[in-house]
């Protein structure tokens, strides 16, 4: 199998300028007779995350409050809870207590458009890491995940491994999320083109590891022999594998994940979960936090949507990986 | 009584299995199709594309190289040659042919496609097509969908049925531009042009 070298090589050097750029500024405070420091560190950065009860996203957040700190802000995390009214009053808090911008991981690809242009209207710039919102004229640019590319090459894994007859189950993520169906979408153009592979049952299980246990185990009082799951993230993915484990047909189902997470990484090496895609949340992370203190530095001249490339991760490669990343 | 039940269950099963739609986006069909159609047909054609030999010469003496040098980027991370050459068919595959670009026995060998296409090589190869003119991402990869329709639907057919051994192939196309991996071929091409001599 062919593994993609540059995604590698271009990130690697992304991260190695991070840490040069960052090397210098590690401090919690500005470094004396820095104008330019000392005038950023009295601005405030919020972190507003969808949630953390999920260890993905909490390495998202917390790579954003850092990079930020290491920019010389104080920076906030602000937890959704996957609940798109408390993220509302997050932008209400954010606005009204005069923080100089947002680092924004959405609950609600249609449903946050109307945070983001509230916090742009009050002057508080808005930097989207790894959730889309469907809106080109009121963040200041999203950092976003390939997941499309992700999933067509987990869904080539998948007809490689799997073969090209048998059956699945499918188990979605927020359904108002557009990664759900990015990553959706990349899967189905491959494995679609197979007639002989029939998914036999699809079903949302939120992104969330307990809900995908509770959806499996009934998926599978209907549909005993399936071959296989494809899972639109690694939460599910655990989830699944452990409805699995429970009827005990963990070794003869695989299952396919996404995200990258640690404790997928290390079950993909046990041969427990057949393959994951890794995102990079500290590259998407570092980069918005970055945009957000270039923006309040003056410059203005943002691509809206930047794509960060992802890569497949399976028991052939899974070496190379681990900590939300490649191993360097 | 059970046959019949079991029967009447296979017949009008209590449940219906019917997959989930994912809401509309920004652009519609139509606008995707005609998107396609426009870079497809005008600015395809257009796209002055890399010599193949030049760039599998590159790649042969330094891949990093070769790639900061001849591929483009997209957002961060990804990247893809834009080629066009010849060679001469050495193997047909389920889903490819091999050429060999060059003379003698350690010409360097290429892979053109010629099974499904998928991902967003064709999209992103040239360069052209920027995911900031679209309305969202996934517009964007609708957009990818309907160009490897075309590639399948335009280019492949012929090129199925004529690239025979030793048979020569013009071409044009789009490669990932990874770094070569030892005993496969330097590229593999999803070509948008393929004349077979």
């Amino acid at each position: 199998m062919k593994l993609p070298q540059l995604p590698t090589l271009v990130l690697a050097f992304g991260l190695a300028s991070l840490v040069v750029l960052s090397g210098c500024s590690r401090s919690d405070s500005p470094a004396a007779g820095d104008g330019a420091t000392a005038k950023s560190v009295a601005k405030r950065v919020a972190v507003i995350i969808s949630t953390l009860n999920n260890p993905w996203f909490v390495v998202l957040a917390e790579t954003a409050r850092d990079r930020a700190r290491e920019l010389g802000y104080e920076a906030t995390i602000f937890d959704s809870q996957n609940d798109p009214t408390k993220e509302s009053t997050h932008f209400d808090n954010v606005i009204s207590s005069g923080y100089g911008a947002v680092l924004f991981n959405c609950t609600d690809a249609k449903g946050s458009v109307a945070n983001v242009r509230r916090a742009k209207a009050a002057g508080v710039p808005v930097f989207c890491m790894d959730r889309e919102i469907e809106a080109s004229d009121a963040a200041v640019s999203q950092i976003l995940s390939d997941n499309y590319s992700g999933t067509v090459a987990l869904g080539r894994y998948f007809v490689k491994t799997v073969g090209e007859t048998g059956t699945y189950v499918e188990l979605l993520g927020l359904v108002a999320d557009t990664n759900t169906w990015a990553r959706s979408k990349g899967f189905h153009s491959v494995v679609d083109r197979y007639p002989g592979l029939k998914m036999v049952a699809q079903q949302s299980a939120e992104f969330d590891r307990s809900k995908a246990l509770e959806a499996l185990d009934t998926i599978l009082q209907a549909q005993p022999n399936i071959d296989a799951v494809f899972c639109g993230n690694d939460a599910m993915a655990m989830g699944a594998y452990q409805a699995l484990l429970a009827a005990r047909k963990a070794d003869k189902v695989r299952v396919f994940g996404f995200d990258g997470a640690d404790e997928v990484v290390r079950s993909v090496a046990d041969g427990k979960i057949a393959a994951t895609v890794m995102q990079y949340p500290k590259v998407m992370a570092r980069t918005a936090a970055e945009n957000a203190d270039r923006y309040l530095k003056g410059v203005r001249d943002f691509p809206q949507r930047m794509p960060v490339a992802v890569e497949l991760v399976t028991r052939e490669n899974v070496a190379k990986f681990g900590n939300y990343g490649r191993k360097e | 009584m059970f046959a019949i039940a079991a029967v009447a269950l296979w017949c009008f099963p209590l449940f219906h299995f019917r997959p989930l739609v994912a809401p509309a986006t920004g652009a519609g069909v139509a606008d995707v199709s005609s998107a396609a159609d426009k870079f497809w047909n005008e600015q395809l054609p257009a796209a002055r594309a890399a010599d193949v030999a030049v760039v599998l010469a590159a790649l042969q003496k330094n891949p990093q190289t070769a790639i900061k040098t001849y591929a483009c980027t997209v957002g961060l991370g990804a990247a893809y040659f834009f080629v066009s050459g010849e060679g001469r068919v050495v193997a047909r595959e389920r889903n490819a042919v091999r050429l060999a670009v060059g003379t003698g026995a350690d010409a360097p060998v290429v892979e053109l496609q010629t099974g499904p296409v998928f991902g967003n090589t064709v999209r992103d190869g040239t360069g052209l097509l920027d995911v900031n003119r679209v309305s969202s991402l996934q517009d964007f990869n609708a957009l990818a969908a309907e160009l490897n329709q075309r590639v399948e639907a335009r280019i492949l057919p012929a090129l199925r049925e004529r690239a025979q051994p030793g048979t020569r192939v013009s071409f044009t196309g789009c490669a990932e531009a990874v770094e070569p991996v030892p005993g496969q071929p330097l590229l593999t091409i999803v070509p948008t042009r393929a004349e077979v001599r």
